[in-house]
Parts: C-alpha cells; sequence; structure tokens
C-alpha cells in the first residue's frame, strides 16, 4: 500500500500499474484514451470522484505520447489532418464543459450525462458492427476470389459524399491521402470536442469513428492521429484539471509507467492486423461500455436504491478492460500462428495480416 | 547494416534510458522534499481554518475532535490556522474548514480558542458513483504555475519513456517498418 498525501488515501501501487497498462494496451491498440473505463476504476481502488477523473485526464495525455512516439514510427499519423483537426477539437471541448455547467445548474448532469452517452454509445456501436461485419465478408469474398487484400477495407460510402464537399480550403492529406475541405475537418473536431467536454472524456472512442466514417482515413491512421489529438487535448485537459486541485501527480506517475508497457504492445499490435479487426474491437468496448453506462442510468433512475446495479456496472467496467486486453492478445497471437503458417479459426485470416 | 541498426537502437535506449531516469528521479526529488505538496495545497480559496483534515477523520459526535486554533507555521495533527482568501496556506495543511461551515453548526463549531470537529465525512454523489466527501482539499486553490510544470513534465515524462521504448525494440532487432496502407484492394 503506498500512501497517496494529496488524494489523502492508500491504494496498492501495482493496481494503479496494471490499470495503466491495461487502458495502454486497449488505447494504444484503437486510439481511446480510456476515460470511460479509468475512472470507474481508481473510485473504486477509494480515489474521489473528481480526482479519478482529474489523475485520468492526466495520464492520458502522457500515455497518448507514448503511444503515438510508435504510431509515428509505424507511419500511422497524418499530422495534417491530426492539426487541422485540433483548433475544431479544442473549441469543442470548451463548448461541451460550457454545456455540461449548463445541464448542472438545471440538475440534470448525471442523468444527462449518462442518457446522451448511452445514445451515442449504442447508436457507434451498432453502426461500427453493421460495416465492420460487412467489411469482413467483402474480404472474405475477395479473398476466396484471388484478390490480395491490403490493410484496410470499408463498404461505408459515407466518407465519400464529405470529400466531395468542395468548400475552400481544401487540404491534401499525404499520409491518409484524403482530399477534403478544411471545414468538414474542423466541424468532424468541434463537433467529436463537443462530445468529449461534455462526457469529460478524452473523445477518442467518437473521433476514430469520426475519422474513419467522415474523413474516410483508414482505421491505422485514425488510431494513430486521434492519439496525436488526443495528446493536445488531454493536455489542455490535465492543465484545467490540475488548476482545479484534481490532480495527484503521484498516481499519474505510476499509471503512466504502466501505460509505458501496455501503449507499446497496444501500439505495435496494429501492425499484425487489418482495419477491420481494430474496428471490430473499437466496438466491443463501445458495446461493452453502454452496458456498463445503461446499468448506471437505471441506477440513478432508480433514485438509487437498487446498490447492485452500481456494483454490477463498475465490475461490468473493469472485467471490459481485462476482456478487450484478452481480445488484443489473442488476434496477435493468431495472427503470429497464421504468419508462420499454423491452424487458426476460420474468422481470422480476413482480420490479419501475413506480413507487408 | 542490421549490425549498425542495433548499435544505434543501444545508443538510443541508453540516452532515453538516462534521461527517463533523470525526469523520475527529479519528480520523486520534488515529491520527497514537499514541493508537490506546497504547489497543490498552495492558496486559500476561502476564509476559513487550514487543518491538516487526515487527522480528525474518525471523530464523531460522540468522540469529537477538538483542534487548537493559532498561527502555526506547520500543521501537526490537531491544529488549525485561521487563513483569509489568497493567504499561502502553511504547509501540512490538506484542507479548509471555511466560515459557513462553522456558522451553520452542522459538522465543526467554534468553542474559544478551539475548532470542535463532530461530522468529519459524509457521503456524497458523483457520475453515479457514491463516495465520502471530506474536508480534504476543501477551499484549496493549487498554484498555476504547478499545473504547467505538472503538464509539461507529463510531456517530457511521456516523450522519454515513448524514445526509451522505441530505442529497446531497436536494440533487440525487432525492425518496426511503416505500414504499408493502400497496398491491396481497399
Amino acid at each position: 500500500m503506498f500512501e497517496f498525501v494529496i488524494a489523502g488515501i492508500s491504494a496498492p501501487i501495482f493496481l494503479l500499474v496494471l490499470t495503466g497498462m491495461t487502458v495502454g494496451m486497449v488505447g494504444g491498440f484503437i486510439g481511446v484514451g480510456g476515460g470511460y473505463m479509468v475512472t470507474p476504476a481508481l473510485i473504486v481502488f477509494g480515489f474521489p470522484g473528481y480526482m479519478a477523473s482529474g489523475i485520468d485526464v492526466t495520464h492520458i495525455c502522457g500515455k497518448s505520447v507514448v503511444a503515438t512516439i510508435r504510431h509515428r514510427q509505424l507511419g500511422n499519423i497524418d499530422w495534417v489532418l491530426g492539426l487541422a483537426m485540433v483548433g475544431g477539437t479544442m473549441m469543442g471541448v470548451e463548448m461541451g464543459v460550457r454545456i455540461l455547467n449548463w445541464t448542472k445548474d438545471l440538475g440534470l448532469s448525471g442523468i444527462a450525462l449518462l442518457f446522451g452517452s448511452v445514445g451515442i454509445m449504442i447508436g457507434l456501436f451498432v453502426y461500427t458492427q453493421i460495416e465492420t461485419h460487412r467489411s469482413h465478408k467483402r474480404i472474405d469474398e475477395l479473398t476466396e476470389g484471388g484478390t490480395t487484400v491490403g490493410r484496410e477495407l470499408k463498404v461505408s460510402r459515407i466518407p465519400h459524399f464529405f470529400q466531395s464537399i468542395s468548400l475552400w480550403p481544401i487540404i491534401r492529406c499525404h499520409v491518409a491521402k484524403i482530399v477534403i475541405s478544411m471545414w468538414v475537418v474542423v466541424i468532424v473536431g468541434v463537433a467529436t470536442g463537443v462530445l468529449a467536454g461534455f462526457f469529460g472524456v478524452g473523445g477518442g472512442f467518437i473521433r476514430v469513428p469520426a475519422l474513419v466514417y467522415v474523413v474516410g482515413a483508414t482505421t491505422h491512421i485514425a488510431v494513430g492521429t486521434d492519439l496525436l489529438e488526443i495528446v493536445v487535448s488531454g493536455g489542455y485537459g490535465a492543465l484545467r484539471q490540475f488548476m482545479s486541485g484534481n490532480v495527484d501527480m503521484v498516481a499519474v506517475f505510476f499509471m503512466i509507467i504502466g501505460a509505458m508497457f501496455g501503449a507499446q504492445f497496444g501500439s505495435i499490435a496494429t501492425q499484425y492486423v487489418r482495419g477491420p479487426a481494430i474496428r471490430y474491437i473499437l466496438s466491443y468496448s463501445l458495446g461493452l461500455a453502454t452496458v456498463g453506462a445503461f446499468l448506471r442510468l437505471v441506477y440513478l433512475l432508480s433514485a438509487q436504491k437498487y446498490e447492485f446495479l452500481n456494483f454490477f456496472a463498475v465490475v461490468f467496467t473493469l472485467g471490459e478492460m481485462i476482456f478487450l486486453c484478452l481480445f488484443i492478445l489473442s488476434l496477435v497471437m493468431f495472427a503470429v500462428r497464421f504468419r508462420h503458417g499454423k491452424w487458426v479459426p476460420n474468422w481470422i485470416p480476413a482480420l490479419v495480416v501475413k506480413g507487408d | 547494416m542490421a549490425g549498425s541498426f542495433r548499435v544505434r537502437g543501444t545508443i538510443k535506449f541508453v540516452v532515453w534510458t538516462a534521461l527517463s531516469a533523470a525526469v523520475c528521479i527529479y519528480f520523486w526529488m520534488e515529491y520527497f522534499n514537499g514541493n508537490l505538496q506546497r504547489q497543490y495545497y498552495y492558496k486559500a480559496k476561502s476564509n476559513g481554518w487550514a487543518v491538516h483534515a487526515e487527522a480528525f477523520k474518525d471523530a464523531t459526535k460522540d468522540k469529537p475532535a477538538m483542534l487548537q486554533i493559532g498561527s502555526f507555521e506547520k500543521i501537526e495533527g490537531l491544529q488549525a490556522v485561521p487563513v483569509k482568501k489568497g493567504d499561502r496556506l502553511p504547509f501540512g495543511a490538506t484542507g479548509i474548514i471555511d466560515k459557513k461551515t462553522v456558522d451553520e453548526g452542522k459538522r465543526v463549531t467554534l468553542e474559544g480558542n478551539t475548532l470542535k470537529v463532530t461530522v468529519p465525512w459524509q457521503i456524497k454523489d458523483s457520475k453515479g458513483f457514491k463516495y465520502r466527501d471530506t474536508f480534504t482539499h476543501k477551499g484549496v486553490e493549487t498554484d498555476p504555475w504547478g499545473a504547467v510544470e505538472a503538464v509539461l513534465f507529463i510531456l517530457v515524462l511521456g516523450f522519454c519513456l515513448g524514445s526509451m521504448a522505441e530505442g529497446f525494440t531497436d536494440m533487440i532487432g525487432m525492425k518496426i517498418e511503416k505500414i504499408k496502407h493502400y497496398e491491396g484492394a481497399h
């Protein structure tokens, strides 16, 4: 047990390192900060609610730097796209925080937050599931027809519409191979920023699908570019949280140490898989987070009568981290087996690559 | 070729490990000499009494904690220092019992030169989670420059650790190539 003087609690260091590691792995793989998983975990460890959010955002900033360095090496970052989006994201985050304060004044923040997050997550979960499943089938069909399938395959036509908007200035994203109006990118940044600011999260779980399905980046580039965004928005969030007295730097330090290992594994693991594999994991993470948020919503709507709902919500959220890590580990394990010509389940070849 | 790649990786790993260690040592020095604590518990946000909230966390209505009021430079145990909004907090202070709370008299009362604490914590709710709301962190203003320093520290630590890890994989010969995003059907 370590005594966290500023947080005013005692907690085992290994739990913080382990949490940092698991969230680092998931975040490095699907490009999210993992705020919706870390905050409940820290509350379970005994950190006060406000401090859990602050520690979470601050650690996400550091972890994203680690993961961004690795994704840069993998060529998964489009700097033009990322930097074009940053301004919109920051503006959106500020707007989101103001909307949150407004709902707080109306006495609605907890329920509004949960209703909003459940609605958006269900929508994203359903869409990513359908689209990814279709892409998966398409890869199978192409492979059976003897076509060599690359890293990415999407069946969504939405990006074509947004890329056809010819509103000046037009930007050329050389890594993502996209030519798109800067206004589309900025508006995507604002919209995802509003949601991130309102829900008090990094926003990766909204921004990665937006980069894939609206802007038209490949999933790998969306992950890397989103992590770059999180460095900036997380840094700004950390600054605000520290000024509000919500950060225990010692807890952040231990979490970043754990995240360093997890983020390395998660980032490197992306080179073994195709885009749909990342989208599947993102989709499942959204689905599982939705169940946790839904349980908490029912708990709040029932005037907090049924304590077991809150307990299950926490168990579900923590279980989600472990489930996603195991899923990523098994994907990598199967990818390695596939590269060596060993047996793998039927659904694996469409999701992994034999090597560039 | 592969040899020189690994040698460069080894140099990169050693340099960034040394820098990471330096950053970590700096952080722990800041922690042990109390600077992190001073940055966090910087100024009073309201009028009241600066206290070490953990010292009376077990107080009850039957067994209240009596805090000695005085102008101590360092708060140790059951002591309270009167502060005004904007005053620098004495070392060891972890929260403020504000005047309003004392005037209400539900949790703390003023009895001559002592503060009588009867309700040191209460259960509150945040985002559907219940937590113990104590006097710790109450009415405390954090040093804004400390916030800038903290964010810079996080960025530098992340950069050093990330580069160290990159050096490590190069050193063991795990060559990580750029992903070819647009090869084959897509």
